[in-house]
């Protein structure tokens, strides 16, 4: 049912190509989906570089340039003005911007998601036609005129199916300097060092009288061929040089550079006008270069996250993360890797968090920072099993401090909690709907508070407790003093011991949710509500083996292994004569997690939730066997703590 | 069957009055950034302009969440009321609406829809009274939710936070004139979601002005 919002929006969209083309129908399809955002002048809008958001743009008032930041100044290409579509290479998928976006003039900006317009792409040849000639022109802009008529498809498609190097964040964007430190052969060993000391760099490339390089020297170079060789510096470089130097031209695209370096361990490559050491050289690319233009890297995400406290970069690297998650998902990069790296980063965005919030609080409260405390996750990100951002869970633990001093340290460390959960919601976690937050009194608490916490549910294990054992028992300290989280650890293990009972209530919980698959063999689906004839993930697989794992790592009393996964190889360990099962468990558990993150990415959601039918006959397989241990362990279990006599 | 069971099918349709309490118990936390914030920028049609004898013909309302309007969650409901509309329902043309629905279908729609936003509105203390005319036999004395009138945040952003009502010329902060002021056009004037779409626009405006003021947290934007 279209209202007038919508069909105002509608309204000014038909006046304009390609929406033009659109019936009515289509048009309203857009125009509901359409978000609207002001900016004023002076700000930028997006950054040339930028991962391409889901959206393009319509501007609707105001006027915006498109830039290009090159190393001379920048350049602008293009002026949108009131009707102009412009940030469409996301239509492409995946592309980051070429050009940076800068409001001139006070600009009402229409977005419009791809995904909306992706379809209509399928259907309307015409659309689809007026965007492929656009960017067969190499245009940025889409123009209100149809001047650039008829070009061919064809082009068009082969630019949407090329993801495979997403990694890069843009192949043509490595930087690499042209002026290179050279010296004749003859030179002394000394004198080049003090020239490489000079320019601040790490190599020095040896040249003929004709530009030509002969060899090059590196600071590895003069560590192992002259110190340590005991050489004189005053002999010549050409003496400890290597030579020949492996050349390339500089026209040979990124990929191909990157790949000569790694193939030929090389730090530095050389390059020359033609490509042979025969010709004039021209510039010289070094690892450090390469990393650069690796954005999406882990190093260069966490490096960049530890170099800022801006709260908006923070949601950017956190953005660019995710590119790289869906990078490795898709090229099935071991599942430990990928979850530790991505834990990582989590780690260090709360670690700056509350740098930040410390920092705030500092003059209001002087006193406070001394006091030691310990900033816990729990749940899948205790785990270190969080690769969406999905729910926050966490908590605060603090030392006990004297009377006098207990209220102040409660408001302080609460308004920490607070501080960080803002910021984490700001780089686009989502509220954890259990309230299971830093910025919930009840877990923003000393540690004989939470010693007591545990020993009440430990002591009094009702269904609401047994719960809550499901995600605190699983806390990982992220920040400040570990030792305050080990203390309450081994506090857990000694009421444990005191009643063992304990673990059989534990073990039924554990039990609650059968394995997955129906009296004939197909997925258990929803039965009812929003996701009706769709697969719970979560509840139905994943938690099933985190609830059995976390039950047998404590049954063991195995402190410090919190990831499910991991828990299940020590457990291997542990028992030989299941190790076979354990190690099952263990792979049907990462092949959930991949599943799951997939999905979430795809659907920008948390892919809990997976519909049997979307799935290839292979991934089907593979879902079915993963289910295979739940079952199996659960038999365990069953006999392990008697539960069929437990249940009496 | 005993008789208290009559009571049952009442208090499964109260189910949604009280998760729209519930949802609106938490206070926001005065540090979240108004990028942020939900909004829920609403206007209503009425049949005249007495709160105790007029009623809403109908009710228009877009969302605002990380500082964009949100066109997907733009409604327009028409609730039918006991009382014929009058000359103000002629110049709305709202005399044969189709899509008309109860209030109690209306009050269903629109807690949920509101949820624990931010309400936002042009003279919404007028709009609030009616809303709160229909809501209050479900049990909801006055509605929970933090409110912003655009009203008032223009005069509080061009005359600071200190200034003398009684000494500015009202007109001038008239949804009209403040839209001329602001270069929105107007359009759909003297519609529920017309009005609501031009309100939210000025919003976005105000809350970048208010931003160049330093007014960056829930606590500074309701002061």
């Amino acid at each position: 049912m279209a209202n007038v919002i919508v069909n105002r929006v509608a309204e000014f969209l038909r006046r304009f190509p390609p929406f033009s083309f659109l019936g009515k129908e289509d048009l309203t399809r857009v125009a509901q989906s359409v978000e609207i955002q002001y900016l004023e002048k002076g700000e930028i809008f997006f950054r040339q570089g930028e991962a391409a958001r889901p959206h393009f743009f319509i501007l609707k008032e105001g006027q915006i340039q498109l830039v290009e930041n090159a190393s001379d100044g920048d350049q602008i290409r293009e002026i949108c003005d009131e009707g102009d579509v412009f940030g469409v290479l996301a239509l492409l998928g995946k592309r980051p911007y070429l050009l940076s976006s800068k409001v001139i003039e006070n600009s009402l900006i229409y977005s419009v998601p791809v995904a909306v317009f992706e379809k209509i792409l399928e259907e309307n040849s015409r659309v689809a036609l007026f965007f492929a000639a656009g960017f067969a022109a190499g245009q940025v802009v889409v123009r209100q005129d149809l001047s650039q008529g008829q070009k061919a498809r064809g082009e068009f498609k082969n630019d949407s199916g090329d993801h495979s190097l997403l990694i890069f964040s843009d192949q043509s964007a490595v930087n690499f300097s042209e002026k290179v430190l050279t010296c004749p052969p003859d030179t002394s060993i000394q004198a080049a060092a003090l020239q490489m000391a000079e320019a601040q760099v790490s190599s020095i490339v040896i040249c003929d009288e004709k530009s030509f390089p002969a060899g090059i020297l590196t600071d590895k170079d003069l560590r192992s061929r002259v110190l340590a060789a005991g050489i004189s510096p005053e002999k010549p470089v050409s003496e400890v040089m290597t030579s020949p130097v492996i050349t390339r031209k500089k026209q040979d695209g990124f990929s191909n550079l990157y790949l000569t370096m790694i193939r030929h361990r090389l730090h530095h490559l050389v390059l020359t006008e033609d490509g042979s050491d025969q010709s004039p050289i021209g510039g010289i690319i070094s690892d450090h270069d390469v990393f650069l233009s690796m954005g999406n890297s882990p190093a260069v995400l966490i490096h960049g996250l530890m170099n800022t406290l801006e709260i908006a970069e923070m949601r950017k690297i956190r953005d660019r993360a995710g590119q790289m998650l869906e990078y490795y998902l898709e090229n099935e990069v071991s599942m430990e890797f990928v979850a530790s790296i991505m834990t990582e980063i989590n780690d260090v965005i709360i670690r700056q968090a509350l740098k930040i919030v410390t920092n705030q609080l500092e003059t209001d409260y002087p006193n406070m920072s001394s006091i030691r405390f310990c900033f816990l996750s729990m749940g899948s990100e205790g785990r270190e099993e969080q690769l969406l951002r999905t729910d926050l869970d966490n908590a605060i633990l603090y030392e006990d401090v004297p009377e006098d001093l207990r209220e102040k340290t409660s408001e302080y460390f609460l308004k920490l909690g607070e501080g960080v959960v803002e910021i984490l919601l700001a780089c686009g976690f989502d509220l954890c709907p259990g309230k299971i937050m830093a910025s919930n009194p009840e877990w923003v608490q000393p540690l004989s508070t939470w010693k007591d916490y545990f020993t009440e549910w430990i002591l009094h294990p009702s269904p609401e407790s047994l719960l809550k054992v499901s995600i605190f028992f699983d806390f990982r300290s992220v920040a400040g003093s570990k030792s305050l989280a080990t203390e309450l650890s081994d506090h857990i293990y000694q009421e444990i011991g005191k009643k063992q009972v304990f673990l059989n209530f534990l073990a039924l919980n554990a039990m609650k949710n059968p394995p997955p698959l129906g009296f004939f063999k197909d997925f258990v689906v929803e039965k009812s509500g929003e996701n009706q004839d769709q697969f719970d993930i979560k509840l139905r697989a994943m938690l099933p083996l985190t609830d059995l794992a976390r039950l047998l790592v404590l049954s063991h009393q195995v402190v410090g292994i919190n990831n499910t996964f991991r828990r299940f190889e020590k457990l291997a360990e542990l028992e030989p004569n299941n190790a076979e099962l354990f190690s099952q468990a263990g792979k049907a558990y990462e092949i959930l997690m991949r599943m799951r993150a997939l999905e979430g990415l795809q659907n920008k959601n948390s892919g809990r939730y997976i519909n049997p039918k979307s799935l290839g006959k292979l991934q089907r397989q593979l879902l079915k066997n993963a289910f295979v241990p739940i079952s199996e362990l659960q038999d365990i279990v069953n006999i392990r703590f008697q539960l069929d006599y437990f249940r009496r | 069957m005993s008789w208290w069971e009559f009571w049952k099918p009442k208090k499964e349709r109260l189910d949604f009055v009280r998760d729209f309490l519930a949802g609106n118990e938490t206070p926001i936390p005065g540090i979240r950034s108004i990028s942020q914030l939900k909004f829920t920028v609403l206007d209503t049609e009425t049949t005249g302009l007495d709160p105790a004898k007029d009623s809403i013909l109908s009710f228009g309302a877009v969302k605002v969440e990380s500082m964009k309007i949100q066109v997907p969650t733009a409604v327009e409901w028409y609730p039918k009321s006991g009382i014929i509309p009058g000359k103000a329902a002629q110049i709305h043309g709202l005399i044969d609406i189709i899509d008309q629905i109860s209030e109690e279908e209306f009050v269903k729609l629109l807690l949920p829809y509101l949820g624990d936003s931010v309400l936002v509105g042009h003279h919404i203390g007028f709009d609030l009274e009616m809303i709160g005319k229909i809501v209050r036999p479900f049990g909801i004395a006055q509605m929970p939710n933090p409110v912003i009138d655009t009203l008032n945040f223009a005069v509080r952003l061009e005359h600071g936070p200190q200034a003398d009502l009684s000494r500015i010329p009202m007109g001038a902060y008239s949804l009209d004139e403040l839209c001329i002021r602001f270069g929105i056009e107007l359009e759909d004037r003297h519609t529920a979601a017309g009005d609501a779409f031009l309100t939210a626009q000025l919003f976005l405006k105000l809350l970048r002005l208010a931003e160049k003021k330093g007014i960056r947290t829930y606590k500074e934007l309701l002061r």
